[in-house]
């Protein structure tokens, strides 16, 4: 697939401090998540791709073109930033038409698009509002309305979800799924790793500057399969199954669960424990009531590579 | 597209910005604190009404007298400072605190137009409260039931409005530039307007030249003190040569604090 956003050994640093350090990352069109807790570097990156910051050493390029103070090319990006910042004075529709304008946009295109992504983001009856008014969710919402009112070609949304209710959270999750389904190149990043599940398996798992892992879930899923797994169950006899599965090698402790009903395996080889597990549970007629693992989410994926 | 167009265009950006600016600018603590003292320039107009309606001290002045006073020290040393101070060093730092600025610059458009649109708000706001003291003293101080000192002065009141805004322009850009390429822009603002602006001004030889407020007493209509000791310690600049190099001057700084805008990277505070 054509890369969208390129970097080569990219570095960016304040002073003694290297928020940045020597990535180098291919971005297609789709959503890619970007991962990693406060301080991985997420934020920079994001500034990077937007041309609010300069490379410090390296190179990044946006549809092949370098992005620090090149203009034209900011017509194509939206951004959302993280920070909850406003014109607070300024009421909704005025924000919006004001940032739609700087797009070059004649003013009835302006009009129509503040219209539509007021409508788009359920802002229509707060219009006319302060925006020192919002709601934490409204003001969320109208600060992705700016980013994508004027349907750039790459959306870089730095916590878009923070503060939104479950309904709005919901349908903001849809939206950037669908923008992704139409062939944008949509980045997200968050540290609610639940929320990035749900709009995206591509990520670059990001720590201390560096790209620990990039590409999708699954095959991050692969690097780690030499880690030890967890698997809860809960069962008929949680005791009597534990009794037969410490007897495998590959099986490394066993804990019950407080109420009794269940317990957590940890094996060393998940595919051979999944394979074997139907078979124990029918010779020793045993009911399975649920299995899931707590480590099939990003959290996980996350918690073993920095390990 | 063309020239015409671009230029349409890029006036409108630079509306758009200084409306946008205006916002963070004009509900702030400063705006306060500007019609302090406002209303302090206001209040000794009254009081100098009052000496002279009452006749309160022997010494005779006229209303000429006592606003040419204000103007020279109240409101070019003082008001037309302080706003341009406050104003000026806060058009990139109120964004930076306020992360905002971020809405700007990932924009198609160049930040000296960014630049521009503050400066245009800067200038606006400026104008908004410097002006309307200077007419509202000016009456104060001449209304009376003979009119004739009032019309006859009103040519001087045109050009006083055309030296302060001249001044607005001039420390607006120095004051804009300050603003965005230090850190601690007010009190390297401080530091300019009363130490070398107050101090280099009054001396004599070629290094008045390098400041500001010997250009803007060089066009200034009034007999002042101030305007007497530069008298006393050498010759004004030509009329002309002033307003000349307080443009070129306006334009140079402006130019230079685009060029810093363009190139300095604000790094908004998680």
């Amino acid at each position: 697939m054509t890369s969208v956003l390129e970097g080569k050994g990219l570095s960016k640093w304040y002073g003694q401090v290297i928020a940045v350090n020597n990535i180098s990352f291919n971005i297609s069109a789709g959503v890619t998540g970007l991962l990693g807790p406060n301080g991985a570097g997420k934020s920079t990156l994001m500034k990077l791709f937007t041309g609010q910051l300069r490379p410090s050493q390296g190179e990044i390029r946006l549809f092949g073109e370098k992005i620090w103070n090149n203009y034209p090319l900011f017509h194509r990006v939206g951004f959302c930033p993280e920070q909850d910042a406003f014109y607070e004075r300024m009421t909704g529709e005025q924000f919006l038409s004001a940032l739609l304008s700087m797009h070059g946009f004649a003013e009835s295109e302006v009009a129509a698009r503040t219209e539509a992504v007021l409508e788009k983001f359920n802002l229509v009856d707060a219009r006319n509002k302060k925006i020192a008014a919002y709601s934490k969710g409204m003001r969320q919402r109208i600060k992705m309305a700016q980013a994508m009112a004027h349907d750039p070609d790459v959306l870089v949304l730095d916590e878009p979800l923070a503060g939104m209710d479950p309904v709005v959270r919901r349908d903001t999750i849809r939206q950037v799924r669908a923008w992704g389904r139409e062939g944008k190149c949509v980045i997200v990043s968050s540290h609610i790793l639940h929320e990035i599940e749900a709009m995206t398996s591509t990520i670059l798992l990001m720590h201390n500057g560096q790209v620990l892992a990039e590409g999708d879930v699954h095959q991050i899923r692969d690097l780690i399969d030499r880690h030890p797994h967890n698997i809860f169950i809960r069962c008929s006899d949680p005791r009597r199954l534990a009794e037969k599965l410490v007897g495998y090698p590959d099986v490394l402790s066993v804990r019950f669960h407080p109420d009794g009903g269940a317990l957590t395996v940890e094996s060393r080889k998940p595919d051979e424990f999944y394979d074997r597990l139907p078979d124990l549970m029918l010779q020793h007629d045993l009911n399975l009531e649920e299995i899931t693992s707590p480590d099939d989410n990003l959290q996980a994926v996350f918690h073993y590579l920095v390990k | 597209m063309s020239a015409g167009h671009n230029l349409a265009d890029g006036w409108r950006n630079v509306r758009t910005i200084a409306f946008l600016t205006l916002d963070t600018l004009f509900w702030s603590k400063k705006t306060i604190f500007v019609m302090l003292i406002s209303l302090f320039i206001l209040g000794l107009s009254i009081l100098g009404r009052l000496i002279m309606s009452y006749h309160w001290i022997r010494a005779p002045f006229t209303s000429a007298q006592v606003f040419a006073a204000l103007m020279s020290t109240a409101v070019i040393h003082f008001l037309v400072l302080f706003v341009t101070l406050f104003y000026g060093t806060a058009l990139v730092s109120e964004e930076v605190e306020g992360k905002t600025l971020t809405y700007l610059f990932v924009r198609p458009i160049p930040k000296p137009t960014v630049m521009l649109g503050k400066y245009l708000a800067l200038i606006w706001i400026c104008c908004l409260l410097v002006l309307p003291t200077i007419l509202l003293s000016y009456l104060i101080l001449y209304i009376r039931r003979d009119m004739s000192q009032f019309l006859e002065d009103f040519r001087v009141l045109g050009i006083d409005f055309g030296i302060v805004f001249l001044a607005i322009l001039a420390y607006g850009a120095l004051f804009g530039l300050i603003g965005a390429w230090l850190k601690h822009s007010v009190l390297a603002g401080l530091v300019y307007a009363f130490g070398w602006e107050g101090i280099v001004s009054y001396l004599p030889g070629f290094t008045r030249k390098l400041t500001i407020t010997h250009y803007i007493q060089s066009i200034f209509p009034h007999e002042d003190s101030a305007s007497a000791i530069a008298m006393l310690i050498g010759q004004r600049t030509d009329a002309l040569e002033s307003v000349v190099t307080l443009v070129l001057l306006t334009l140079f700084l402006l130019a230079t604090a685009s060029l810093i805008l363009r190139e300095k990277e604000y790094i908004l505070e998680q």
